[in-house]
């Protein structure tokens, strides 16, 4: 859980490169398996470079869990595992379908400059 | 983070949200490795998460907040002002003579004074029994703009 073989490394120096939209990052997280928070930022971390902060992360929680696309699942000792919805997958592929395009637009156009 | 900071720092968020959260945050709290930057993020989604149970509790129309922007609550208040305006506006213009007849300015200010005491009914009556602490505070500020507004009137005895 804590292995950052994958880590994306963004440009560091300049800051840029970062991408973050907490919920989002949450969601996408949960894809792949329930996690509890602290397993959600080490992932996080993993797929995109970005560590959120223990109140952002838990920000994101409570507003998506409030929208239905996450829930709670039975907790493992101290640490409350969550998982992601149907709704929250629909809402999540939605999402990456639209910054995908979005993407694929803004990358054609820096072709052409 | 340290185990005393991060209980600290719980009790920044509102009561609803620690009686939800509170317990796996502190856990998650306990594994992060702190700092200042962490620190302030607690911090800031603290503040987020009142803006945010406040307004909740606005959309319910209950709150001082939503109540004193209720166009009944607003519209005395406007009017007591707009006549501690006229009288202050003929003091400065006319000084602090009294007239033998009622002026134009006399006129307006009564109307304004007796304009406003319907809606300040109707937004007590409403009001008072849904949410009375929230209403009583709105009904001392609006009883404050009428005697502001009386106050000249009857300190230079126009």
């Amino acid at each position: 859980m804590r292995s950052t073989r994958n880590v994306v490394k963004p440009d560091q120096d300049s800051g840029l490169g970062y991408y973050s939209d907490p919920p989002l990052l949450v969601l996408a997280s949960l894809a792949s398996g329930p996690k509890h928070g602290h397993a959600m930022t080490e992932d996080i971390v993993g797929l995109c470079g970005t560590r959120l902060g223990p109140g952002t992360l838990y920000g994101a929680i409570a507003k998506l869990e409030q929208q239905g696309w996450i829930e709670p699942l039975p907790p493992e000792d101290r640490r409350q595992p969550y998982r992601i919805t149907l709704e929250g997958l629909r809402v999540l592929r939605s999402k990456l379908a639209t910054l995908r395009q979005f993407a694929k637009a803004g990358l054609k156009r820096l072709e052409a400059v | 983070m340290n185990r005393r900071l991060a209980h600290l720092l719980i009790y920044l968020y509102p009561h609803r949200w620690r009686d939800r959260y509170g317990e796996e945050f502190e856990t998650v709290l306990h594994e992060h490795r702190g700092g200042v930057g962490a620190t302030f993020d607690i911090i800031r989604g603290a503040l987020k998460e009142h803006v945010l149970s406040s307004s909740q509790l606005s959309s319910h129309g209950r709150t001082f907040g939503a109540l004193a922007l209720k166009p009944s609550a607003l519209i005395p208040v406007a009017m007591s002002l707009a006549a501690l305006s006229v009288v202050l506006g003929h003091i400065a213009m006319y000084g602090v003579a009294r007239e033998a007849d009622e002026g134009a300015a006399a006129h307006i200010w009564q109307l304004l004074m007796a304009g406003q005491v319907p809606v300040l009914l109707f937004f007590a009556i409403k009001w008072l029994p849904q949410a009375p602490r929230p209403t009583l505070y709105v009904l001392v500020i609006q009883v404050g703009a009428v005697l502001a507004s009386m106050a000249p009137v009857f300190f230079f005895n126009l």
